[in-house]
């Protein structure tokens, strides 16, 4: 029988940066940019995907990075919250999200963001239905979530 | 946390089913019943093979009323949101939208939720009345089996070492209504305390009613063909179908539900779902 | 303080945006979470697997033996006892575990994975006890003592009174006027009981502590925790280490709501770092040890007895509360005791009689939570008005505004409301208005609406809540000046969504006249360089802190001014300030920018008078008494923040799902400090409440093992379960000591949320529930019982 390792070499692409890297198998891709990479802006809430705390962008699309393992990446762009802000100038969500209190503590934030702006991508002028349904896999604690609804709302309005 | 496994990414079918020979080997797809059960330590595989570079697991195809095959690579948005899935049968992508969180559907594919085999498995439902089959390759070649042997218990299916579903293939989609209806605890993502799925075509006076949660595996109902040539009486249909599955299904007390909510809600539902899809 | 009738101010009241929003949305914030420090090790523990038992044996050979293990202890080697107000608990267990989830040994290891297997591997053996669970069985003579050595344990004497050989820490007496004779002048008596579980916080960041130990007997301790000074506090009494040499640090912290309020692992930590030779370790709790290793919201049960006479004035009022503190005391006989002293509601009860049993079991142990008792208190205080007023034949309403609390009544502790009060009958009339109350529906047309499978109905419901601190709480503000002019202000009070720094960036703004944007509030708190505050709890942050920063800035402008008066030859008397500059009244034109004085001020000749400007400031909770031992008179209450909620709901009578329409809010809060944060804190507390009246509760098995520990089949709310209209009502009536008038309102708009809901949906049903969480099965089951009282 054939040997499989435990170690897999991957090619990535986070925020624009290419790395390539060797990662044990059994590391999430959390861990990959947050201890790896050290990109500590994505945050660990619950470890099994039902909190998104970790959400970050996957060729595209908002993913759990929780729930993924950093070997099956292998060849992809990855977008998380350091790379939103472009030359220190926040998104539009961004200083929305600070105009309306979407964010107190603050843990959360980043995930949201990279839920509802994947949203704004992919549909400009979403409704409030279709907002609450791209969010609701994000848990907030401190805010109610109605001011963090307001703050994408406010984004969509305005693109609108 | 995740304990140290083996890798690897197979280039065919072939070389897929060649490492899932290995000892304690496990396919992965979208990974997201297995990595949670990785870190929690009630699956503890040495040997991961990815399966998502496979052509031929990334096949989907709804063509007119002739039958879908969705392969082992597609994911829970993808049934959402393609147009002809959701003209012709959106009973897929109702089931679909219950199923965690976009996020989550993202990767989860529609054959991860069945291969997990949980009871409560939302996809589960709408294969069973939909008359869905799996196709199963393995080192003895290709097999084709219907979901309900397909499923055979609490997190067991009829998979054998080595063995790996491909694919899965809903014959002729039948003229009528469809529908998915799930409780659950809040309106959040949640795991289901009972779901149910039905699909009545009132041309040829056929009903097919599954319930999940409520049994070890997805219970679909038997003589609800009957019961639908008896009566045209959508009230008296639901409440006799609600009769039906109370005596069909055997759910438990847990941490969900107790079992007596689950009864009444799973009659409820069913209910429910005969006024929507029989009137 | 500085209360302005006109409300002319340029930043009070105003909708500034949060001062760490940049950081926040941009992933830049630093969490204890995200922190690695040169050479450090990774914790894990081994938690017990039963409620009650014996530890007969513990094996670390195989563990210790493993390649990358650092350090490993258990609670033989550990003689340190560590608690709050009762000193009960050991860093691990020590010879019997007396909840399932608590930490009896600990690794450190280069990596989490190595530390997690080398728990795997540790072998303790048990001899599995039967636990006790419930507090009113602990309380019987034949009860299985959870501490049987309760009567050597220090404690925080002349507040708290542990009863040796029983299960109790504290009972807390309230004795009102002659409760005897109040029953006597009742019409009606009326008997009614409740309960509440234990439900977790669920911050978003779990406890996270890094600690190091340093030569010299010195620690270095990140964490995160709301209290610097607390931890560094019960840390010091643990190991008998002098207060100075122990540095605790907080950066961004990942929510609170209480449960960071103490102390937790920074003592586990701290050993294992000492025997790893000094190396710093980390030890973030999992999200399911979050649930059942880390201290809960206690359960309560609580029995109402009620006299009130036929045109509906409350008589007398005679409460039991048994608070199911768990396994150790920590906060819960705190909890315990404001539960008492607060537990008639806002209501005007001339004859009183509480009792406030905190019992020991063998449950993960209770702790502060948002609240901090009053939603345990006011589910029961709340639903039991609406019981008593429907059985006299009142209008709930109606009832409440005959009874709550006017100027000129009196609390249950014997304080007299006066004029700087609030008015929780304004905050009712809000609410009312809001849900547009009618009174409640009859049985006529609740059938009628019976028949199209959904009701509706509505409810009311009252709160209040003081700060509940000791009489010796205190704290201070600094506010040092930067060479340019601009402000930071420094204090130990931590903000972890609160938005308490930015309300305190705006008060120091509106008295040093100049722009908010200039007053830095830098984020680590540092028990080595901001400060001292006792905690950050009790909603006492913006006013304690807020008239701190007041008294602070006064102080820096006055050392301004008396550099000016030289300058100008002239008296302080004859200066103001205005957009950071100091001026004779007289003479706006002739001024000195602050920025010319801050540093000392140089005359053109180079000659410098003055120096580096720093405002001191400092305040403490003043004429607070401890409450006598055997009436519970006294004044605990440095302010009451009171409020009301109005809900409107809609139950499906197949399943027993409830859609919540309306929920409707006030709080008289004095003054506003920020609109937005005001508003932020009172939707945050309210959804957080609807978790707690909806679908959060602990499940334990028989033998006390926790059921649902995780986020799987623990659930909070989420954006899909938002009422369909929420509105707040901020009243203004000010508090003359508080900032500007103002008072906090971090914790009040949870409280009373399940009460609110459980009323409105007696009025949908015509059903009473006596339990929450109202689970959608919970709410069937009792229309399916076809009872009017479902007690299940």
């Amino acid at each position: 029988m054939k040997e499989y390792s435990k170690i897999v070499d991957i090619r990535v692409k986070v925020n624009g940066a290419e790395y390539r890297e060797s990662v044990p198998a059994n590391m999430t891709l959390l861990h990959f940019l947050r201890e790896h990479l050290m990109l500590t802006g994505t945050k660990e809430g619950c470890g099994i995907g039902e909190c998104g705390a970790c959400t970050i962008v996957l060729n595209g699309k908002p993913v759990t990075s929780c729930t993924i393992l950093a070997a099956e990446v292998d060849g992809s762009e990855i977008h998380t919250i350091e790379g939103e802000a472009k030359n220190y100038q926040l998104t539009d969500l961004q200083q929305a999200f600070i105009e309306h209190h979407g964010e107190q503590c603050g843990f959360c934030t980043p995930g949201f963001i990279m839920s509802a702006q994947s949203l704004l991508d992919r549909n400009p002028n979403p409704s409030r239905e279709e907002i609450v349904e791209a969010v609701s896999g994000n848990l907030c604690r401190c805010t109610g979530y109605e001011p963090i609804i307001e703050a994408i709302e406010a984004v969509a309005r305005k693109k609108s | 946390m995740i304990k140290p496994v083996a890798y690897f990414k197979p280039d065919s079918l072939a070389e897929a089913v060649e490492a899932l020979q290995n000892e304690n080997a496990r396919p992965i797809a979208g990974g997201t019943d297995l990595i949670i059960n990785m870190r929690n330590g009630t699956e503890n595989p040495g040997l991961l093979v990815d399966v998502k570079g496979l052509d031929e697991l990334d096949v989907f195809s709804a063509n007119g009323k002739s039958g879908i095959t969705i392969g082992a690579r597609v994911n829970l948005n993808f049934l959402i949101d393609d147009a002809k899935l959701r003209n012709i049968c959106p009973v897929l992508g109702e089931s679909a939208l219950s199923v965690a969180t976009y996020q989550l559907r993202n990767r989860a594919t529609l054959i991860g939720n069945l291969c997990n085999a949980s009871p409560a498995a939302d996809m589960a439902p709408a294969m069973y009345v939909l008359g869905a089959g799996v196709v199963i390759t393995g080192p003895h070649g290709e097999r084709k089996m219907l979901i309900s042997d397909f499923i055979t218990g609490v997190k067991r299916t009829a998979l054998g070492k080595g063995e790996l579903v491909v694919k899965v293939e809903i014959p002729e989609i039948p003229d009528g209504k469809m529908a998915f209806l799930k409780k659950q605890r809040c309106r959040g993502h949640d795991l289901a305390t009972v779901n149910v799925a039905g699909i009545a075509d009132p041309a040829a006076k056929t009903l097919k009613i599954c319930i999940g949660a409520c049994a070890v595996t997805p219970v679909l109902l038997k003589g609800t063909d009957e019961l639908y040539r008896e009566t045209d009486n959508v009230d008296e249909l639901a409440d006799r179908a609600a009769e039906l599955a109370r005596k069909s299904i055997a759910p438990i007390d847990d941490v969900r539900s107790s079992a007596e909510y689950r009864r009444d809600m799973a009659s409820v539902y069913v209910k429910r779902l005969i006024r929507k899809i029989c009137s | 303080m500085l209360v302005d009738e006109k409300k002319n101010y340029r930043y009070i009241g105003k909708n500034i945006p949060r001062k760490d929003g940049v950081e926040k949305v941009t992933g830049t914030a630093l969490y204890v979470q995200d922190m690695i420090l040169q050479g450090m090790l990774y914790a894990r523990i081994v938690k017990s697997p039963h409620a009650y038992a014996r530890i007969k044996s513990i094996d670390t050979n195989d563990a210790e033996k493993m390649p990358g293990v650092r350090a490993v202890v258990t609670g033989k080697e550990l003689s340190y006892k560590v608690g709050l107000y009762v000193v009960d608990k050991d860093i691990l267990a020590k010879d019997y575990v007396r909840y399932q989830g608590e930490p009896v040994a600990a690794v450190a290891a280069d990596t989490e994975l190595i530390a997690e297997q080398a728990c795997e591997k540790i072998k303790v053996t048990y001899e599995e006890l039967e636990p006790v669970l419930d507090p009113r069985e602990a309380l019987k003579p034949e009860a299985p003592l959870v501490h049987p050595d309760l009567g050597n344990y220090s404690y925080m004497k002349g507040v708290f009174q542990p009863q040796a050989h029983t299960n109790i820490p504290h009972v807390q007496k309230i004795r009102h006027g002659d409760i005897e004779k109040g029953f006597k002048d009742a019409d009606y008596i009326i008997e009614e009981s409740f309960y509440n579980p234990p439900v977790q916080h669920v911050p978003l960041e779990t406890h996270t502590v890094i600690c190091q130990a340093l030569p010299g007997d010195k620690v270095l301790i990140y964490t995160s925790a709301q209290s610097p000074f607390t931890v560094r506090n019960l840390f010091s009494v643990c190991f008998g280490m002098p207060l100075e040499n122990i540095r605790v640090k907080i950066p961004y912290v990942g929510g609170g709501f209480g449960g960071k309020a103490g102390i937790h692992f920074e003592p586990l930590t701290y050993v294992l770092s000492k025997k790893a030779g000094g190396r710093p370790v980390k030890l973030a709790m999992t999200r399911e040890e979050e649930f059942n290793t880390i201290p809960s919201r206690q359960g309560l049960y609580s029995d109402f007895k009620t006299g009130v006479t036929k045109n509906g004035k409350i008589t007398a009022l005679e409460i039991k509360y048994y608070w199911d503190a768990g396994a150790y005391a920590d906060y819960g006989v705190n909890v315990g005791r404001a539960g008492a002293y607060s537990g008639a509601g806002p209501y005007e009860v001339p004859n009183c009689k509480i009792d406030s049993f905190i019992v020991y079991t063998n449950k993960v142990f209770g702790t502060a939570y948002r609240g901090f008792g009053h939603l345990e208190v006011h589910w029961g205080i709340e639903r039991n008005m609406d019981i008593v007023a429907r059985k006299i034949g009142m209008d709930p309403l109606k009832f409440r505004q005959k009874n709550v609390l006017r100027p000129g009544a009196e609390t249950i502790t014997g304080e007299k409301i006066g004029p700087s009060h609030g008015k929780v009958y304004e905050c009712l009339d809000a609410v009312a208005k809001d849900i547009n109350w009618n009174g409640l529906k009859s049985e006529t047309e609740r059938e009628k609406e019976k028949k199209t499978g959904k009701v509706r109905g509505k409810g009311v419901a009252v709160l209040h809540k003081a700060p509940a601190m000791p009489t010796f709480t205190t704290t201070a503000v600094i506010l040092k000046f930067n060479e340019n002019g601009s402000v930071d202000l420094m204090t130990s009070l931590t903000d972890y969504g609160q938005g308490t720094y930015t309300a305190l960036a705006q008060i120091a703004a509106e008295v040093l006249k100049m722009p908010v944007e200039r007053i830095n509030v830098p984020w680590d708190s540092d028990t080595s360089f901001t400060p001292y505050d006792w905690q950050t709890v009790a909603s006492k942050g913006s006013f304690m802190s807020g008239n701190a920063t007041i008294m602070a800035a006064k102080d820096a402008l006055m050392q301004i001014k008396e550099i000016a008066a030289q300058v100008f030859r002239c008296t302080v008397e004859d200066l103001v300030c205005k957009d950071e500059k100091v001026f004779p009244e007289h003479n706006p034109g002739k001024y000195l920018e602050y920025k010319q004085i801050i540093n000392g001020y140089v005359y053109p000749n180079g000659n410098t008078i003055g120096g580096p400007v720093i405002g001191r400031g400092r305040y403490t909770a003043q004429g607070l008494t401890n409450l006598d031992f055997e009436t519970g008179q006294g004044l605990p209450a440095l302010d009451w923040t009171f409020g009301a909620h109005g809900a409107e709901v809609e139950v499906d009578l197949e399943t027993g799902e409830i859609k919540v329409l309306n929920l409707s809010s006030a709080f008289d809060i004095g003054q506003t400090l920020n609109e937005g944060l005001a508003r932020g804190q009172i939707i945050g507390g309210v959804i957080q409440g609807l978790g707690s009246a909806l679908t959060e509760e602990f499940k334990f098995s028989g033998r006390g093992k926790f059921l649902n520990a995780g986020l799987v089949d623990y659930k909070i709310l989420t954006a899909k379960d938002l009422p369909e209209k929420m509105s707040q009502h901020m009243i203004e009536n000010p508090q003359m000591d508080g900032p500007f008038g103002a008072r906090g309102v971090a914790e009040h708009p949870m409280i009373s949320v399940p009460s609110v809901i459980g009323n409105a949906i007696y009025d949908a049903l015509g059903i009473d529930y006596f339990r929450i969480p109202l689970t959608s099965e919970r709410i069937y089951l009792g229309i399916k019982s076809g009872k009017k009282e479902y007690h299940d």
